[in-house]
């Protein structure tokens, strides 16, 4: 079998696609990280698998922050999907998509079937020999000046793979780490060779700046340090788009937006975006220099002319305005030693990593 | 757009992280736990008495209102930042559920209650405390110094119109079982609180433990008792036969009469009424009854072969009996009288008894007691204005 009839199909959304290079890339996982599947036990995965569009649920947030993505970056930020679901699943993903009204540059699905049919019953449930390659793949045809954010979840290994791919873009880590890696995860002969051989292909870039795991599974922050300050665990969304407005990705604007879809839609409280504030800031994943000018933003647009307009006509926005407002405020007295301590980034070590995650991830 | 969802207010409980001999370690793990429920799981409570039990996310309640359990609860916990910040980020919890509080003094539960807060006025107790009064919480739960933290709530809290002292309740298991949820339980009030009570004092007290029981055990019409030395109306101290009197009057509550001693256990009354002297007696009379006869139980596996093998036996219903008597599993105990309220846990707490103190503290929240009581209070109220206006 060729390594090429491996790869998974890359499918681009033809009225979607963007003409000029892109300036960032959001990379985003689908099952649990965008939409909010339960594949936890034999019956809610057959449930999944032929659920109708209509029926798939949305992550709180994660709808408004796709749409806001994509339209910040003067038109040259690219949204593409890379996910474990089996290819048969694309209609009705992409169905689901449309109807969030979310536009997306790139769409990468498994060959579940084809895995299946060729008797390679490992890789249905691998990720590692499948997303790499499918990241470093993305990766060849943009500039080394293109940056990447990546969004996955806690239930597989998205947080080792995204930053392996961001440290093997970025030359930090060597061939002989990748190939200890992928003989640790048990991945398949040909899907290794081709994994090296893109890696060796893509020239050095500074590429992923930000990675995004969503707790789905609450499971402890503290189990993510080892990936440093570039991964940031998050509980939802608000926590997202605080820190890509920290980052200068996304405005304040936007960041209400995503806000005002959590209480509206997801009958969020204020309340509960607080405590996710103040959750960010005692893991210094925010500062207090970001939330008091979010702060003092917001406050200004509460009144009206910057931000109400944008938000249409939601009931209870100019309220929800105002306490996010006085909630970020009630915040600011947090003093320096009340924090919790600094993230420090140390060189990663992959293959400790590895053997730490659900066995269904390592060769047995 | 369409498709909006109403928001349910969430209640949101402060908890004195520091306080007990296993804070915070315990403390955090019980509130984690509670963090990643469903909103309605704490509605439910397979005792209900005591709390123990068998939507979407999301603090400031309205506390004259009452709810149906399903709100989110949310958790505020008080004490250390960094210690607290630290505990969490090992556990699974849910991150929008709970917040931290620093207060960089801690009391222990060696220290002289008075004392202790006049010399630290930022201890997680006493900052718990004002959190409840500044609106961010309606209610605290803490299993640190009793005294700490009764004199908190005393310094920082409003008594409900009408109370001159308050009570503090504890159940007990009865031979009876009662209320919606067939609760095996009776309350006792006052078991400390109060050392010396008038008739006034008791009858509020009847007032409270009748909401308390109606609200928390879902007994629609719990039968209150006064704890005397006879049956008779005109027994025990004067306190206790002016009480009788005011209580035989009051409409709200089904006042059943005097019991003795001897009917506590047996459950005759729902609700015990005594001072805070005379409940503290009973209270530790009826643990150390309990803890002797676990003991005896023991002298028997080790006296003869007969009596091992019929213990053995029963070991299935000794091991439920147990249970039952099992300080971990009633949630502890409520300080009543205040405009919030006050769950004492005991100070041995582990997560799980901190666990049901916390969502008796919901419950009692949910359930609108506070607003059962003063409606109660307000009724003794008026009938003590009019029978002092006929006596005049």
């Amino acid at each position: 079998m060729s390594a090429l009839a491996d790869q998974p199909a890359r499918q681009s959304q033809p009225d979607g696609s963007q003409t000029s290079a892109p300036n960032v890339i959001y990379r985003w996982d689908l099952d649990k990280t965008y939409l909010r599947t339960d594949f936890d036990t034999f019956m809610s995965l057959l449930r999944t698998a032929f659920e109708d569009a209509e029926d798939k649920r949305t992550v709180p947030g994660a709808a408004t922050l796709l749409r806001e993505l994509r339209q910040s970056g003067n038109g040259r930020a690219r949204i593409c999907f890379i996910s474990g679901s089996p290819r048969q699943m694309r209609k009705v993903l992409t169905e689901k998509l449309r109807l969030d009204g979310i536009e997306f540059d790139e769409f990468v699905l498994k060959p579940n079937l084809r895995n299946m049919l060729t008797g390679r019953f490992r890789a249905l449930r691998e990720q590692v020999g499948y997303k790499l390659p499918a990241l470093l793949a993305g990766r060849a045809g943009v500039t080394d000046k293109t940056r990447e954010v990546c969004f996955g979840d806690d239930a597989e290994s998205d947080a080792l793979i995204y930053s392996l791919y961001g440290d093997l873009v970025s030359r930090r880590v060597d061939r002989t780490v990748l190939e200890q890696v992928l003989r640790s995860a048990g991945t398949y002969e040909n899907d290794a060779a081709r994994t090296i051989s893109l890696f060796e292909s893509l020239p050095h870039a500074e590429a992923v700046e930000r990675i995004f795991i969503h707790l789905d599974r609450k499971s402890p922050p503290s189990k993510f340090d080892r990936y440093g300050t570039r991964l940031v665990p998050i509980y939802n969304y608000f926590q997202a788009a605080l820190v890509l407005f920290q980052d200068d990705r996304l405005e304040a604007a936007a960041v209400v937006r995503v806000a005002v879809e959590m209480v509206d839609r997801h009958a969020y409280s204020v309340e509960a975006l607080r405590n996710s504030l103040q959750d960010l800031l005692r893991r210094r994943r925010v500062s207090i220099d970001t939330v008091n000018s979010l702060g003092r933003i917001i406050a200004d647009g509460a009144g009206a002319r910057d931000l109400l307009p944008a938000l249409g006509a939601l009931p209870g926005t100019r309220e929800l305005l105002r306490s996010l407002a006085r909630g970020l405020r009630e915040l600011g007295p947090l003093s320096e030693q009340e924090l919790g301590p600094p993230p420090v980034d140390t060189p990663i070590d992959y293959l400790a990593a590895l053997a730490d995650l659900p066995r269904r991830h390592k060769q047995k | 757009m369409s498709g909006h969802v109403t928001e349910r207010q969430p209640i949101t409980i402060v908890i004195d992280a520091m306080g007990g001999d296993h804070a915070p370690e315990e403390v955090v793990a019980a509130a984690c736990a509670l963090s990643l429920e469903a909103p309605g799981d704490h509605a439910a409570g397979s005792k209900s008495t005591s709390g123990k039990s068998s939507g979407d996310k999301h603090a400031t309640e309205k506390p004259d209102e009452r709810r149906d359990g399903s709100e989110p609860l949310h958790l505020l916990l008080v004490g250390d930042a960094p210690r607290l910040h630290g505990l969490l980020m090992k556990q699974r919890y849910d991150a929008e559920r709970i917040a931290i509080h620093h207060a960089s003094q801690v009391i222990t539960m060696d220290e002289s209650p008075r004392e202790a807060l006049e010399q630290k006025p930022d201890s997680s107790i006493a900052v718990a405390a004002r959190l409840c009064a500044e609106g961010r919480a309606s209610a605290l739960v803490s299993a640190g110094n009793t005294g700490a933290a009764v004199l908190s709530c005393l310094q920082h809290w409003k008594r409900l119109p009408g109370i001159r002292r308050c009570a503090l309740a504890a159940v007990y298991p009865t031979e009876v079982r009662r209320g919606e949820k067939d609760d095996p339980f009776s309350l006792i009030l006052d078991v400390g609180a109060t050392l010396d009570v008038t008739a006034e004092d008791l009858v509020s007290f009847a007032v409270m433990g009748s909401a308390y029981a109606s609200r928390i055990s879902k007994n629609p019409r719990p039968k209150v008792a006064l704890l005397s030395n006879g049956a008779e109306a005109g027994k025990g101290p004067k306190e206790v036969v002016a009480a009788h009197a005011q209580l035989r009057q009051l409409r709200g509550i089904h006042f059943i009469g005097n019991v003795e001693g001897v009917d506590i256990p047996r459950g005759v009354a729902d609700v015990v009424v005594c001072s805070g002297f005379v409940g503290n007696v009973v209270l530790k009379m009826l643990e150390g009854v309990s803890e002797t006869v676990v003991r005896l139980a023991h002298y028997a596996y080790k006296e003869k072969l007969m009596w091992r093998a019929g213990l053995a036996m029963l070991s299935g219903g000794i091991g439920k009996l147990k249970d039952l008597t099992d300080w971990k599993q009633y949630g502890g105990a409520p300080l009543l009288g205040f405009d919030h309220l006050l769950i004492k846990a005991h100070g041995r707490s582990q997560a799980q008894a901190i666990q049901n103190a916390i969502k008796v503290a919901k419950k009692g929240i949910s359930s609108g007691l506070l607003v059962e009581m003063e409606r109660g209070l307000r009724e003794a109220e008026a009938l003590r204005t009019k029978t002092e206006e006929g006596n005049q």
